[in-house]
């Protein structure tokens, strides 16, 4: 591992002092219940301590202002933010406020079954811009297999509130490759998400984590051709319907591309506040710790909360920016990431067709977008 | 060694088919006599490999020295080895025996004579050793002594009542056995007076101590600072230090005719020393060399590559350092397009083949793969040269080939009379020619002349699956003969690849081929390109299989947190794919060229 960068590298190679980051997640991890598939860091009880976290997540942005610039972007993620209700919610982007661009983006994670009308007229008047909501299916039995409470008219509710509410761009969050989806399952999700108009779609592939719900009860991910005919279908029917497919997992309508999710992708320095929370910048890679008491604790006692530093050597961060770039529509600006470690590896890539260069850029076909993993293995050397 | 003349020296082995209990009997014969103590005791202590107590077999002949107080009053010094039973083993058993008076032939009292007791009594009298029946094992409720016993009696020449009975596990009889070597092996009968002639047995190369090597002196002697010099390779030697193995190395001041012992031989290169090489003093040198050792002839052959190939040269040191402890291994090197650089190694069977892989992998940290197995062919070509064929890629073009030869062996296999019909058949399936059947005890045995190449194959696991475990087997080379064989190439994605080329029997061809290209399919995982896989010979393409491009490789979800996760996956993708070998654009698994191996029984089919 090198220096970490604010000291300043040595060699001064490739490792930039960290100017203040203009992209800001907070996790509230907060909810009713815990989902079936879900391994994020998330409080199932003590929606008491409500306040107090949010208390304590302004101390630590208050802790952590010299790293926080003039914010571009900000999200506001879960866990289930919206069981935080407005009013904290609107207390915490007052904080936020002298800090917040004036066109910046304020998303927020919905769970469809937690907001109404007025509370989205509320977020909206809060100064949130942007709403993504929960819907992961819409066939009920694919619902219960994930332990979903929102129904698909919920969702649906959900989003014609959020319309009338005035946001910039209301997204939903769907899952393909769950166990027992079938064909037909999947077709109501394609017709039902389109008939709903939104501006964006994150549709993911379901992955089985340890620990939940779904892996405990021994649920087998579909085989590669399934699952690749379930992608390939979602997304040639949401391109079809005039969304640009952006992001590996990712849909959105002319000029509706998430900023916040932009800045991630082509490694953009961001901080991260609240349990669980990650940033990057400046070549150091920072993880706080779950455990809302003991974070609550710590930023009352004016401690900084427990959190882990991995440091990220120039060519980690040189791979993981490659790794990153792939992902998008727009693929990899070479000018700006570096090269990848087998240069040959881009002229056969390319002469095989999973790959175009133009300028600086490096962008992968349609096709290679399904196998990125297998390219990105051959320009790089992820090594441990 | 005070007072020792050779009238009190006995050099004997025990030689055994696999599995009867020679190292057990081993065990017991240290245990009396003293030479190890309770508290060092372990079973096979002689095995001392680590591959040895793993898979509970002997690979490499063994050498200890012990003393016995006879019910004569006299204390003899009885030096013993203890030999490998397998079949690719038993030039480890020619050599033990040419140090030897004497030999402990051991029986299964539960099974009898099998294949390798018979190869190795035939080696023994050839020898012209004092051979002495034990049969073992009669603990076991299902011994049958008296039966066995007049079989191995009538196999020998000898009477019934000289058979020993015992346990070697209990310890029963063990001393009846300790008692019949002093009395029925004769002492060497080397010349105390004369110029030195040690035969050298066995050498090691040891990390400390350099090349080690392991003598019986037939004549004269040796102390230690002797200045010695080998008759074979005009080596000069100096005898640093000499000793004995008792079975830890232990220093002593001189070896004398009769007996056998080790030299720190002060060389640092290895590959100089050779096994069966004379050693003399270089100022008082013996006129002839003894006899020395026949040259073995490796049976099998395959490519030896450094998965990573910055791994090369430690390979041929590996190589040299371990043929000194191995004499049968022999190699050259090799070049293949599709693995580049590394050895084409002979060995005397697969087990050799499967040892000697994992001994260069384990005791010298290597990560080697091993192309498919195949015989070494004999091909006149049409301008009349004679040409050695040690792997397929050396096979002269159809064209100009005159004629092909391939190696036969003499195969006895041994088995229960209601078996012989499914052993005959295997045989006929695997193009065997019946020479000849009798009985021997309560079985049959079965002799059938066979292309090599069948039994390099697994006609050793199918013969044992079809008699239920009952038959044993033995081979000797007995010749070449003309064959119609034909080289059958895989190529990958358009491309041959020369490691998976395979030697084959025409009318086989297209079967092998056909089951070849499938197992394949099976063993390449997909890739991002379609991979087709196909089998030809000369040219026309006989079999094909696709294995389908990749169509989804992808972690779907990836946002701020899960960068470093993300980023660890595609390492342990990486990781995997160490395993692999890259061959032009496509990644093949090791397993993929043994798969020949186990296509047989889908040729069938
Ligand atoms: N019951 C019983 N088992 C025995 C006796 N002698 C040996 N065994 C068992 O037979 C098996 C083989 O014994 P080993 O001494 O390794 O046989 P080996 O002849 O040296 O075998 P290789 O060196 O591989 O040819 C072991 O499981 C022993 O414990 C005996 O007298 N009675
Ligand atoms: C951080 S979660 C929280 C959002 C919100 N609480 C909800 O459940 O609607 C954001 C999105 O991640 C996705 N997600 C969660 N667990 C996942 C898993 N195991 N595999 C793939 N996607 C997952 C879901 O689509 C979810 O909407
Ligand atoms: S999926 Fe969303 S609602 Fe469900 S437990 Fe996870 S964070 Fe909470
Ligand atoms: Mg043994």
């Amino acid at each position: 591992m090198t220096t970490p960068a604010h000291t300043g590298a040595p060699g001064g190679v490739d490792v930039p002092v960290a100017a203040p980051a203009r992209h800001l997640y907070v996790h509230l991890p907060f909810c009713a219940h815990r989902c079936g598939y879900c391994a994020f860091v998330v409080e199932t009880g003590g929606l008491d301590r409500r306040d107090d976290y949010i208390a304590a997540v302004i101390c630590e942005v208050e802790q952590r202002c010299a790293e926080i610039g003039v914010l571009d972007t900000i999200y506001l993620g879960g866990g289930t933010p919206t069981l935080m209700r407005p009013r904290r919610i609107a207390r915490l982007l007052r904080a936020l406020a002298d800090r917040t661009a004036r066109a910046a983006e304020v998303t927020v994670e919905a769970n469809p079954e937690t907001v109404d009308g007025a509370q989205l007229d509320a977020l909206r008047a809060a100064g949130v811009t942007r709403v993504s909501l929960g819907a992961q299916s819409f066939r009920p039995r694919v619902l219960e297999r994930l332990e979903r409470r929102a129904t698909a008219e919920q969702v649906e509710a959900a989003v014609r509130c959020a319309r009338r509410a005035g946001f910039d761009s209301v997204g939903i969050d769907l899952l393909f490759a769950v166990p027992g989806q079938t064909a037909a399952d999947l077709e109501g999700d394609i017709a039902r998400a389109l008939a709903l108009g939104v501006d964006h779609v994150s549709w993911y592939e379901l992955e089985i984590k340890p620990g939940t719900a779904l892996e405990r009860m021994g649920a087998a991910p579909p085989d590669e051709d399934d699952a690749a005919d379930a992608y390939e279908r979602i997304v040639d029917a949401l391109t079809a319907a005039g969304f640009e497919w952006y992001e590996t997992a990712n849909f959105a309508r002319p000029g509706h591309r998430a900023r916040h999710n932009m800045a991630y992708w082509t490694a953009a320095d961001h901080v991260g506040v609240g349990v669980g929370a990650v940033g990057t910048a400046g070549g150091l890679r920072r993880r706080n710790a779950p455990g809302v008491d003991r974070y609550v604790a710590a930023l009352r006692a004016g401690r900084e909360p427990a959190h882990a530093v991995e440091a990220l050597d120039a060519d980690t961060r040189r791979r993981e920016r490659w790794m990153l770039g792939l992902r998008l529509a727009d693929g990899v600006d070479t000018s700006r990431v570096g090269p990848p470690d087998h240069p040959v590896a881009l002229d056969d890539l390319e002469d095989a067709g999973m790959l175009v260069r133009d300028g600086a850029r490096v962008r992968l076909t349609h096709r290679a977008r399904f196998v990125q993993n297998a390219v990105a293995g051959r320009l790089m050397d992820f090594a441990a | 060694m005070n007072g020792v003349t050779e009238q009190t020296i006995r050099n004997f082995c025990i030689i055994a088919h696999i599995d009867h209990g020679k190292s057990t009997l081993a065990d017991r014969i240290l245990q009396i006599t003293g030479a190890v103590s309770e508290r060092e005791m372990r079973d096979q202590i002689l095995d001392s490999m680590d591959l040895e107590r793993e898979r509970g077999i002997t690979i490499k002949a063994q050498a200890v020295r012990v003393h016995y107080t006879a019910s004569d009053g006299v204390t003899y010094q009885l030096n013993l080895i203890d030999t490998p039973g397998h079949v690719d083993f038993s030039y480890e058993v020619s050599r033990s025996l040419a140090a030897c008076e004497g030999a402990l032939l051991v029986v299964d009292a539960s099974q009898g004579i099998e294949a390798q007791t018979l190869a190795n009594v035939y080696l023994a009298i050839e020898s012209d050793l004092e051979i002495i029946p034990v049969l073992n094992k009669i603990d076991l409720p299902q011994a049958d002594p008296e039966l066995h016993g007049r079989a191995v009696a009538d196999l020998i020449g000898d009477d019934p009542d000289n058979v020993l009975r015992i346990s070697a596990k209990t310890g029963e009889g063990v001393a009846d056995v300790l008692e019949a070597i002093v009395a029925r092996i004769p002492p060497p009968e080397g010349e105390p007076a004369a110029p030195l002639r040690a035969l050298i047995f066995d050498s090691v190369y040891d990390q400390y101590r350099g090349v080690v090597a392991f003598v019986r002196i037939v004549d004269g002697g040796i102390r230690s600072g002797d200045k010695l010099y080998a008759m074979q390779t005009g080596l000069s030697i100096p005898a640093d230090q000499i000793g004995i193995m008792s079975p830890r190395m232990v220093p002593v001041e001189r070896l004398d005719a009769g007996e056998t012992g080790y030299i720190v031989t002060g060389l640092k290169a290895v590959g100089d020393l050779r096994v069966g090489d004379t050693l003399t003093l270089a100022h008082n040198r013996a006129a002839e060399p003894l006899p020395g050792y026949r040259d073995v002839k490796p049976m099998v052959f395959c490519g030896l590559f450094p998965v990573d190939a910055d791994d090369y040269p430690d390979l041929r040191d590996a190589l040299e350092k371990l043929s000194l402890n191995d004499a049968s291994l022999v190699w050259e090197p090799e070049t293949s397009q599709a693995l580049g650089f590394g050895f084409r190694c002979g060995f005397l069977g697969l087990l050799h083949m499967d040892i000697v892989r994992e001994r260069l992998e384990r005791e010298y940290n290597l990560e080697l793969l091993a192309t498919t197995p195949n015989v070494e062919y004999q091909v006149r070509t049409t301008s009349g040269d004679e040409v050695e064929v040690h792997s397929p890629a050396e096979l002269p073009a159809p064209n100009s080939t005159e004629v092909i030869r391939e190696p036969y062996v003499r195969c006895t296999v041994l088995v229960p009379k209601d078996h012989i019909g499914a052993v005959m058949e295997l045989c006929q399936e695997r193009r065997g020619t019946f020479v000849t059947m009798e009985p021997i005890e309560n079985r049959q045995q079965i002799i059938y002349d066979m292309p090599l190449a069948e039994i390099v194959m697994d006609f050793y696991d199918q013969l044992k699956s079809r008699t239920r475990g009952y038959a044993s087997l033995d081979y000797d080379l007995v010749g070449y003969r003309e064959s119609p064989l034909v080289k059958l190439d895989v190529l990958l994605a358009g491309d041959p690849v020369d490691a998976l080329s395979m030697i084959v029997h025409k009318d086989l061809a297209y079967a092998r081929g056909k089951a070849l290209v499938e197992r394949l399919q099976k063993t390449i995982p997909r890739q991002m390109f379609e991979v087709p896989i196909q089998a030809a010979i000369g040219g026309k393409i006989i079999a094909r299989e696709t294995v389908k491009a990749r169509r989804k490789d992808v972690l779907a979800k990836c946002y701020g947190g899960d960068i470093s996760r993300k980023r660890k996956l595609l390492e342990k993708q990486k990781e995997g794919k160490k395993r692999m070998k890259q061959v032009g654009r496509i990644e093949v698994p090791q397993e993929a060229f043994l798969s020949v191996l186990t296509i047989q029984d889908g040729a069938k089919k």
